[in-house]
């Protein structure tokens, strides 16, 4: 049943006190899936609807007690560590659960929209005190659309406050039914350059953009602009320029813009799944490279915070 | 202005603190010559010699004078707590304190003459064979030696009053400013005309009073010490400026305390003064001062006398006196309170007695003070209620984000809830204030004495092992039978309340052996005075009850291990059974060493732990906290009251730990124990902050005069105003469900660093950037070197 309480999703985490996703406190849930490949993604763990095992080799002792627990028989030891062979791994997660070392660990789980909710609903009285709610996050909602909007639904019928944060890739339909639900959306914009959007996140941004119109045309729903700020990429003042433009023109000056500088945070993340060769190394912006650009945007008549 | 509080802050910092011997040999010198006497007696006599022949000094930039040992940066010997050994002496030196050969000869010499008023040995006599055993164990911290010599090791303590220190109380200041100790005096003088010789109390009151009109005027003519000094000074003084300001300190000396206060600067001179006189203490408390210092602040500013800059100098110039009154002890007890640890708390915010917001100009001035002065003393403590000013709330975190764990959190819901359940009158419940950690106290109108830390783990070891303490083999509790006889969760929890019961009744009835020989061997006429109705009661401290009679507190520490271990057995062992008790028993035997114990561990780590907001874990917390506070109340005080349950650890849980053997929440032998009272155990808690408020909001913490609870941030999430206002809704939830305290340690680079070399000791530091949590010690190098990174960042923003 579409929307139901007994709807299931894969979520990777949900973290309670989330202060820099929305107003007031907040629980954000991560979902797991997502239709952009972001190559600096620092949830890349985020990227696929299965879970996926974490590998921190540095605990790993190669007792070997993985190997012999792995249904799928992926896991070997070498040279006294363990290693997973990534295309015969289901995620099952058996190897994390007999682990001595928590060298393994599972991301992500099968859970019902009532479990969320039930655990987003144990923080009701601070959601109310501070005009927080919850923040789905991921990943993207947007790749598990049903589960989304189960969960979504539970919280509005709750009576707490409801946000998505969300590339907007996707078909205006599934977006629109998931945005129902919603009280404010934290959108994000990469690249203004369609075809460097296509070649640093595997899509264009055409869908993107025009989604965009439509939820604060046609919908009106208040919008948070999230911009990640990657030194190198999507930095050039041209860029930049160009997105300022387009939130205060195409959209609206009324709209709150996000600066998210770059961090390393997610650069080791890909050791642990065992992908080195997908890593990159970035170098965080600076401070004053971040006051610039809060000037180009601001100078659009946008108001600008830095971070989330 | 600038460059006196950099001078000031220079003073303070010294590389070894000095050793005194002045005092002790100018108390022991007074009590020499009255032997024979009633002690109170001897007592105002002592402090009259002290007072009018220790060496006093005025510093170079001081606006505030009176000084708290015979050196600066000095710590006087005091034997109180019991004599000073030459081991303990050598300890001291060792740990970066000084004193001459000659000196310590002397003080050596000086022992000799305290050990006919040893409090140890007098209670040693009074300890019958349990009450010994119990003594000796450690299970009250810290553990007796031999009675002769107690823990080991006495106190060495700046301050100018005769102690004993360890008295949780406010002194009525509002009093002394507004009237001045003359009008004391003349009380005292007025009574004593009033005794008729026939009453039965009639003797210990004359000597009462005339004790405390002895103190008083000493206290005088010490105040006029510093005027004579400053004098003499001024006249030497070749820059105009500081000649001007002594000429006004000797003007400040003359008139207070032995007269009214008329001015903010007379006012704050006034208080000084008296809080010396409090001291030595480490938990002596400053009270409301937002509150009884505002009459005189107002007027000043309404007239034009002062400026807000001006009394902003004078509040940083007292963080300063402070920073000069220091403690330290023998080398067993100084674990139990690490560093030079005291809690001189001032209390700001909250109701006045009427029930209105209190929270007036000073409130946000003292709070500046912080953070113009960011020194580890005095502490200051908000009280937080409904009505409590958003502006407050964000200064106050302005100056968390300092990083120096000040100020904490209190609210007035659990706390005037706990005073009125008390028979508290409503006028005074809302007139409390911190006295030590955060133990509720009535201005002038109650007192704490001993205050103990009982390690509770050694309960539950007691209960698993027959009454054996496992780690000396000896039978100490009673025998409740073997641990893998029980049946039920039922049957075990049973002998656990036993063995609680029995031990509390040992710990109640030493409290009431050292409420004894206090009172017999430490009459204080100076703070006995200054309470509610001092005068015409007539009596010591500790030979009256108090309108708020809590003389004496259970304080349990590691009862959230206690929790979580008995969360673990009820699972495991008693309704999944998927562990045997005998299996268990030889798992913590082994230290989860071996035979497979590691995974067993790991079962026993991943049961329900208090601190999620999980059912079972928490209604376990609910359970053992009623039973701590129950069990707690049903015994007597020699003072006419019962015991309170109260809730600090201080650092009790690390000796505590060392103490402990294996627990069945997965801790290991000696590990330390969870710190605070309600906060969960380090690591333990996975789902965040709202988690661990949701749990501690389970507790009924309302009978409980103290509940603590720390909460470490990274600077991240106190970045901006925004980030302050969620924060204090967080705050304000807790309160509004009863929640008693709460404080916060932001992390600094320092502890990142530690962090990442001694992984296991920093299990629940989580960082949060950029809307990712994580725990610290889980995340690479690299991402924990970037995290580094931008906390010096941040803390330097």
């Amino acid at each position: 049943m579409t929307g139901g309480a007994d709807t299931k999703g894969v979520i990777f985490n949900i973290q309670h006190y989330s202060i820099h996703d929305g107003p007031g406190i907040r629980t954000t849930v991560f979902l797991k899936g997502c239709p952009l490949r972001c190559f600096w993604c620092q949830n890349p763990e985020s990227q696929t609807l299965e879970p996926v095992i974490f590998l921190n080799t540095e605990r790993c002792t190669g007792c070997g007690r993985c190997v012999d627990v792995c249904p799928e028989r992926a896991i070997q030891i070498i040279e006294g560590k363990s290693q997973t062979d990534r295309n015969l791994c289901k995620g099952t997660g058996k190897c994390a659960e007999v682990c001595p070392n928590e060298a393994r660990s599972l991301m992500g789980r099968t859970v019902t929209a009532r479990e969320v909710f039930d655990d987003i609903n144990q923080d009701a009285i601070f959601y109310h005190n501070s005009g927080g709610g919850i923040t789905l996050s991921g990943g993207d909602p947007v790749a598990q659309p049903d589960f989304s909007i189960s969960i979504l639904k539970l919280c509005r019928d709750a009576g707490i406050h409801t946000a998505i944060e969300t590339c907007g890739f996707a078909r205006w339909g599934i977006l629109q039914r998931i945005l129902t639900y919603v009280d404010l959306v934290l959108y994000d914009f990469k690249h203004m350059d369609s075809a460097k959007h296509e070649e640093y996140a595997g899509v264009p941004n055409d869908i993107i953009l025009e989604n965009a119109k439509k939820i604060y045309h046609e919908l009106r729903l208040p919008l948070l602009a999230r911009v990640p700020v990657i030194s190198g990429y999507n930095d050039s003042s041209e860029n930049l320029k160009k997105t300022a433009a387009f939130i205060a023109n195409d959209l609206g000056t009324d709209i709150k813009v996000h600066l998210l500088p770059y961090h390393r945070l997610g650069e080791t993340k890909y050791e642990r799944m065992e992908e080195p060769e997908k890593a990159v190394s970035i170098q965080p912006p600076d401070d004053s490279k971040m006051e610039e650009i809060k000037k180009i945007f601001e100078s659009n008549g946008l108001t600008v915070q830095i971070g989330g | 202005m600038e460059d006196r509080l950099k001078n000031l802050k220079k003073s303070i910092e010294v590389d070894r603190f000095p050793l005194c011997i002045e005092k002790s040999r100018l108390l022991t010198e007074s009590y020499k010559t009255t032997e024979g006497e009633p002690m109170i007696l001897r007592r105002g006599k002592a402090l009259e010699n002290v007072l009018d022949n220790i060496t006093i000094f005025i510093e170079n930039d001081e606006l505030i004078v009176g000084n708290a040992a015979s050196k600066p940066m000095g710590l006087e010997f005091d034997f109180y707590a019991g004599l000073w050994s030459r081991d303990e002496i050598e300890g001291l030196k060792e740990s970066g304190y000084s004193i001459s050969a000659d000196e310590e000869a002397e003080i050596l010499e000086i022992n000799e003459y305290w050990r006919g008023l040893n409090p140890n040995r007098r209670m040693g006599q009074l300890f019958d064979d349990k009450v010994w055993a119990f003594m000796q164990s450690g299970m009250l911290l810290p553990p007796w030696k031999s009675k002769e010599e107690g823990s080991g090791g006495g106190y060495a303590e700046s301050g100018m009053g005769l102690g004993p220190g360890f008295f949780l109380m406010t002194v009525d200041f509002e009093k002394v400013l507004t009237f001045g100790l003359n009008k004391i005096i003349k009380e005292a003088e007025e009574e004593l005309k009033k005794v008729k010789a026939d009453n039965s109390d009639s003797q210990e009151k004359t000597d009462f009073l005339r004790s405390v009109i002895i103190a008083h005027k000493a206290i005088i003519r010490f105040a006029h010490r510093f005027a004579d000094l400053a004098e003499e000074m001024a006249k030497k003084e070749s820059n105009q400026t500081r000649k001007k300001e002594l000429e006004r300190i000797a003007n400040l000396c003359r008139q207070v305390p032995a007269k009214p206060a008329r001015t903010f600067y007379e006012a704050i001179q006034s208080f000084w003064f008296i809080f010396l006189l409090t001291t030595p203490s480490p938990v002596a408390s400053i009270g409301r001062f937002d509150q009884y210092m505002y009459p005189f602040y107002k007027k000043d500013i309404e007239s034009g006398a002062t400026t807000d800059a001006e009394v902003l100098e004078l509040l940083q110039c007292l963080r300063i006196k402070d920073m000069q009154i220091n403690r330290t002890s023998g080398t067993v007890a100084r674990q139990k309170n690490a560093g030079m640890a005291k809690w001189h708390n001032m209390t700001i915010g909250g109701v006045t007695p009427t029930g209105k917001d209190a929270t007036n100009e000073l409130s946000y001035l003292i709070l500046d003070a912080i953070k113009l002065c960011p020194t580890p003393h005095h502490t200051v403590t908000v009280r937080v209620h409904e009505g409590t000013p958003e502006p407050l709330m964000l200064k106050a975190l302005e100056v968390v984000k300092i990083g120096i764990g000040m100020p904490a959190f209190v609210g007035d819901n659990s706390y005037i809830g706990f005073l009125l359940k008390e028979g508290v009158a409503p006028k005074d419940a809302r007139d409390y204030a911190m006295s030590g950690c955060i133990d509720a106290a009535i201005p002038g109108k109650s007192r704490i004495g001993p205050y103990g830390m009982f390690i509770t783990t050694k309960v539950l070891e007691a209960a698993m092992n027959d009454g054996i303490d496992p780690r000396t083999g000896v039978q100490l509790g009673p025998k409740t039978g073997a641990f893998t006889s029980f049946k039920s969760y039922d049957d075990f929890y049973n002998a656990f309340k036993k063995q609680l019961q029995y031990f509390l009744k040992l710990h109640a009835a030493k409290n009431n052996i050292e409420l004894q020989v206090l009172a017999e061997l430490f009459p204080d006429p100076v703070r006995s005075s200054l309470v509610d109705n001092g005068i015409k009661e007539g009596k010591a401290l500790l030979d009256r009850t108090m309108p708020f009679e809590n003389g004496a507190v259970m304080n349990p520490v590691g009862l959230v291990n206690v929790i979580d271990s008995l969360a673990a057995i009820k699972k495991l062992v008693f309704d999944e059974k998927k562990v045997s008790t005998e299996e268990l028993k030889a798992a913590l035997t082994a230290n989860w060493e071996g035979n497979g114990y590691a995974d067993m561990r790991r079962m026993f780590l991943a049961a329900p732990k208090y601190g999620n907001n999980d059912k079972e874990a928490d209604s376990i917390a609910r359970d053992v906290y009623k039973l701590w506070a129950d069990t707690t109340v049903q015994f007597e005080t020699r003072l006419g009251g019962r015991h309170k349950p109260t809730g600090v650890s201080i650092s009790a849980q690390w000796p505590g730990g060392a103490m402990t053997g294996a627990t069945p929440d997965g801790r290991l032998a000696g590990e330390c124990l969870a710190d605070g009272t309600v906060s969960p155990m380090r690591g333990m808690d996975r789902r965040g902050p709202t988690a661990v408020i949701n749990s501690a909001s389970k507790i009924d913490q309302v009978p409980y005069q103290a509940a603590l609870m720390n909460m470490k941030f990274h600077p991240s999430a106190l970045k901006t105003t925004e980030d302050l206002r969620k924060l204090s809704f967080l705050i304000r939830t807790y309160f509004s469900q009863n929640g008693k305290h709460i404080q916060f340690n932001v992390v600094n680079k320092d502890t990142l660093v530690d962090a990442q070399q001694n992984p296991e000791r920093h299990k629940d530091l989580i960082v949060r950037i950029a809307g990712y949590s994580a725990y610290f010690v889980t995340l690479g190098k690299p991402m924990q070197n970037e995290i580094i990174g931008r906390t010096e960042h941040e803390q330097a923003a």
